[in-house]
Parts: structure tokens; sequence; C-alpha cells
């Protein structure tokens, strides 16, 4: 089968296209003969104007998370922003205590500080969620110990779009005394964010899901003094150099990245209701659509999601043939890790209680912005089209019917 | 991953698909489905010649590349107690992965359990 198109794009989970405006503000600052100078330079005139557009862009992103601007500390990505969380929490606070709460669905960009910090000393207990992905808010404080400085709770799930309960984390963790670090990356534009509501202390925040550019993100540093916290979190810095955003990231900052970010995130914070429930009705379709081809298993919460994401467990199809089938039409993500020539399978899934083959054989489907229902259309028309054959080939008879169940 | 043309070609439009039944039919299976690759192959066979060949593979592009290779090339041939060509044969003319030697080696396993007792049949 030759591709007769470009394949669909259906991974917006995984990054988005620029939006055109975005690209248009960064090309801007790039382009022009005044605003190229060092945010950091306080000494003329170029450097203020740089600095300017930097705070502009801090105001966009603050407001569109609810957080104040001072809160704002940019990184290069949520990658660096979970990172500097993990170390720069364990390492300031080393003397108090060296336990850390997350779960076993976490991003990779949170396991593995965690592994990391294990093998310098630290302890991490890893939450096990239910077979639909949340974590329950007893589990969190059951978790708690004298010792434990942090918790670390992704808020949407990037592999099932499961939404946690992270207003309810907030509140024991403020209980408790151990700061609150939440992995936002697939969040914004998706459903509401609200920093200081959620009593959240640390939040990682990345441009390229919501039409920004890739290599910028934020942390947002709790800065508030609100009652419910005797201190503010403190961090220590992983890079050193020239003290910039206020000590805890040293580097001369990017300043068409952060204006592609301010403006990408004042975009997806105004996104209209219209657009939400187009995609709530594109989703509707896609998971009809593909439940009708039969033994289709939905992964994750229903009720808990965010409708951009859709991930499913086909039966009886061999997990690299079905990404390779579809390939050439269709541009999603795989259930299955492909470091090697040998796939291993999702641990979030697994940890779902879903098995190899079923972890294997599932695939992602992220909507957004550019996804029309003839994309998903062609979807289904692919996904029925090569999954009946693979099971022909697999000389598998008949599975039973689709359902939106959890992992049995 | 990406994958030959040849590989992608018998992976896309597998010929032989299927299973036999009736006289002179043998039938070897390996692997199975819960570990992630399993092959089946029915071959019928009169007076030591292999007269067609059927196969089932719940498997990866390469295996399923190479049992239908296997079961569409080897009809006409003799029976014999190894593979119509050898798994490093094999290997090369798919560009498998050498990590996944072990899947041609649950194909040759499908393969000689159907072949070798039909080496001698004669109807």
């Amino acid at each position: 089968m030759t591709p007769t198109s470009t394949p669909v794009y259906l991974d917006h989970a995984s990054t988005t296209p620029v939006d055109s405006r975005v690209a248009a503000s960064m090309a801007e600052v790039l382009n022009s003969e005044t605003e190229f100078g060092n945010p950091a330079s306080a000494s003329h005139d170029y450097g203020d104007v740089a600095h300017a557009l930097v705070e502009q862009a801090r105001c966009q992103v603050a407001a569109a998370v609810g957080a104040a601007p001072a809160e704002v500390v940019w990184t290069s990505g949520a990658t660096e922003a979970n990172n500097l969380s993990l170390f720069g929490v364990a390492q300031y606070y080393r003397e108090r205590g060296r336990h850390i709460v997350t779960s076993r669905t976490e991003h990779k960009a949170v396991l593995d500080p965690c592994r990391e910090l294990e093998r310098r000393g630290w302890q991490v207990t890893y939450l096990v969620p239910d077979r639909e992905g949340l974590l329950d808010p007893d589990q969190v404080a059951a978790a708690l110990r004298q010792d434990t400085v942090l918790v670390s709770i992704m808020h949407v799930n990037n592999e099932i779009g499961v939404v946690q309960n992270i207003g309810a984390f907030g509140a024991i963790c403020a209980r408790h005394g151990a700061w609150l670090h939440v992995d936002a990356a697939q969040s914004l534009g998706k459903c509401p964010i609200d920093f200081a509501g959620l009593g959240v202390d640390l939040m990682s925040l990345s441009a390229h899901k919501v039409y920004g550019p890739k290599g910028v993100g934020a942390l947002a540093v709790a800065r508030r003094k609100d009652g419910s916290r005797s201190a503010r979190v403190q961090l220590a810095p992983l890079l050193f150099g020239g003290g910039q955003e206020q000590g805890l990231r040293a580097g001369t900052l990017a300043t068409h990245q952060v204006v592609g970010m301010g403006l990408a995130f004042e975009l997806a914070a105004s996104i209209s209701s219209t657009e939400t429930v187009r995609i709530v009705q594109l989703q509707r379709r896609l998971w009809q659509g593909l439940a009708a081809i039969g033994g289709v298993l939905r992964n994750g919460s229903a009720a808990h999601s965010v409708p951009h994401l859709l991930n499913v467990s086909f039966e009886g199809v061999e997990g690299e043939s079905l990404l390779a089938a579809i390939r050439p039409h269709l541009a999603v993500s795989t259930g299955s890790a492909c470091t090697s020539a040998l796939a291993e399978p999702s641990y979030v899934l697994r940890a779902l209680g879903r098995s190899e083959r079923l972890s294997e054989s599932s695939l992602r489907f992220g909507l957004g912005r550019t996804t029309t229902e003839k994309d998903i259309d062609t979807a289904i028309a692919v996904l029925s089209r090569e999954v009946q054959r693979l099971r022909g080939i697999a000389g598998v008879q008949s599975v039973r019917a689709s359902a939106a169940v959890p992992a049995t | 991953m990406n994958y030959s043309e040849l590989t992608r070609r018998y992976f896309e439009s597998p010929a032989n698909v299927g299973e036999l039944s009736g006289p002179g039919v043998f039938r070897g299976a390996a692997g199975n489905r819960e570990a992630g690759t399993w092959v089946q192959f029915d071959l019928r066979c009169e007076s030591g010649t292999l007269q067609a060949a059927r196969f089932l593979a719940f498997a990866c592009p390469h295996t399923i590349a190479a049992s239908a290779w296997l079961a569409e090339q080897s009809v006409g041939r003799a029976v014999t107690r190894t593979l119509p060509e050898s798994v490093q044969e094999l290997r090369d003319r798919f560009d498998v992965p050498v990590e996944k030697m072990g899947r041609l080696l649950i194909i040759e396993d499908a393969w000689l359990a159907a072949a070798v007792p039909a080496i001698d049949y004669r109807g």
C-alpha cells in the first residue's frame, strides 16, 4: 500500500504545529534590529526592549495558568521544569527528608529523575492508579511520611488523557507540609488550570503542546502566602552562571522563544467553548467508529479525561504489525516504546492492568485544532480495514464486542 | 521501524494466508499469541513434494513477510528436514534485525513441525 497523500496527523498530544501568529511573533523578534538585545542587559535600551518582551510573555503565561508573573521561571521545556522541581526540592530539603511520592503513570521526565534520586540515596514511593488510571487522594495521604518532602503527580496523563484530582492532593500536601509538584504539560487548552486555586507549589509547563515553539517551557514556583502554608517552596538550581530567573535558571533567555510561548499560552487560554465542543464531538465520533470494529478496548477513565486524547487497545492484533500497517496513512502514537528493534509495552497501560499484548496493540489518538471530521473518518476506515486484515492473517476468528471497560 | 521493500510487500499483500484441510495436509505451529509471536503452516504433500502451503501468523511484519514468502516459494519443492531457505538466508532476504532472530526460529519450528511428518507420506 502506497500512501496517496500525507498521513493524517492525529498526534497532537506529542506535539502541535506552531500557530502562524506565534511563528510571526517569533520571526519579528528574530528579524528586528532593536529586539535582539540580551534581556539581562540593563545598561542600554536594546536590553530594555528585550526585557520588556520577556516580561510581557511572562505575564501572558502567568495569566493563562492562574499564576502571578513573578512565579514564572523560564526553562527549556517541561522536562527541564520537572528536573528542576525534583532535583531542586530534593537538594534544598535534603536535611529535612529524603522521601518523594509519585505515581507509576508519570511521564518519563518525572520517573527518570526519581530513579536517579533513588540511586543517590532518596526513597521514592510509586503510587499505583486504579484500572481507569485515577489516583485516590487517600492513596496520596497514606503514602506521606515524616520525611516526605515532595509529591509529584501529573495533571493530565500524556498517554491516556486522564485528569487527576489535583485540588485534593494540594490540600493533603499543604496539611502535611510536603510540597506538591504537578506536570501540567498536557493541560492548557484541554482543561482549566488554576495554579493558585489548586494549591500547587510547582507546575511544569510546555509551549509546544499548545501550538508554540519547541525548546521553551516554564516552571511556575509558588510565591503566594495564603495561610495554608507556613513557608514558600525553595529550590536548589540545576544551572549556575548568570543568576537569571531569580537565580533558579542561569543562562541568557531566548527572547524569541519566550515571546512565542507567551502568545501561544494567551491563545490557548482564550480557546472558545465551541472549539472544545467540536473536539468532544470528534472524539465521540472516533470512539464510536473504532468500537464498531469489535474487540476494541478504551484505556483510561472516559468520565475523567480530556476529550483531546483517546487511547484504545485492539484485541487479536500484534502491536508492531498494527503500527506498520497504518503508518502510511495515520500519524498516531503507539502503546509501545520502540527503543530498539523489539518494542516495550507501555508502562502506563501495564500500570492500569492491561496485558503486555493489549498494551502493545494500543494506539493514542491526539486530537487538536487542525483535526477535521474527514480526518476522523479516514482513521476509522484505515483501522477497520487493517485490523480486520491482520486478524485474518493471525487466524483470529472472532473478538468480543467493544466496550468502554477498564482493564480486566 | 523501517522495513525493506520486500518485507513491506510481503507484509502488506501476503499470499497463501489461511488453512488447508483434507488428506495429505500436515499442520505445524509454534510460539503463542500471548508471548507475542505465533506461526502456523498447513502443508499439503504428495510423494514427497509440496503441493500447497498456507500460513497464519500473529506476529511482527518481518515474521509475517518471511512466513508468507516460505508458503509461496516452497510449492513444488521436495519436502525435507530443513527449511526451504535457512534462517540466516531468511534474515538476509528480509533484513531482519538481530534482536528478532528468535522469531525466525519460531517460523522454523512451525515449518518443521508440519514438514517432517510429511516427508514419508505417500497418500
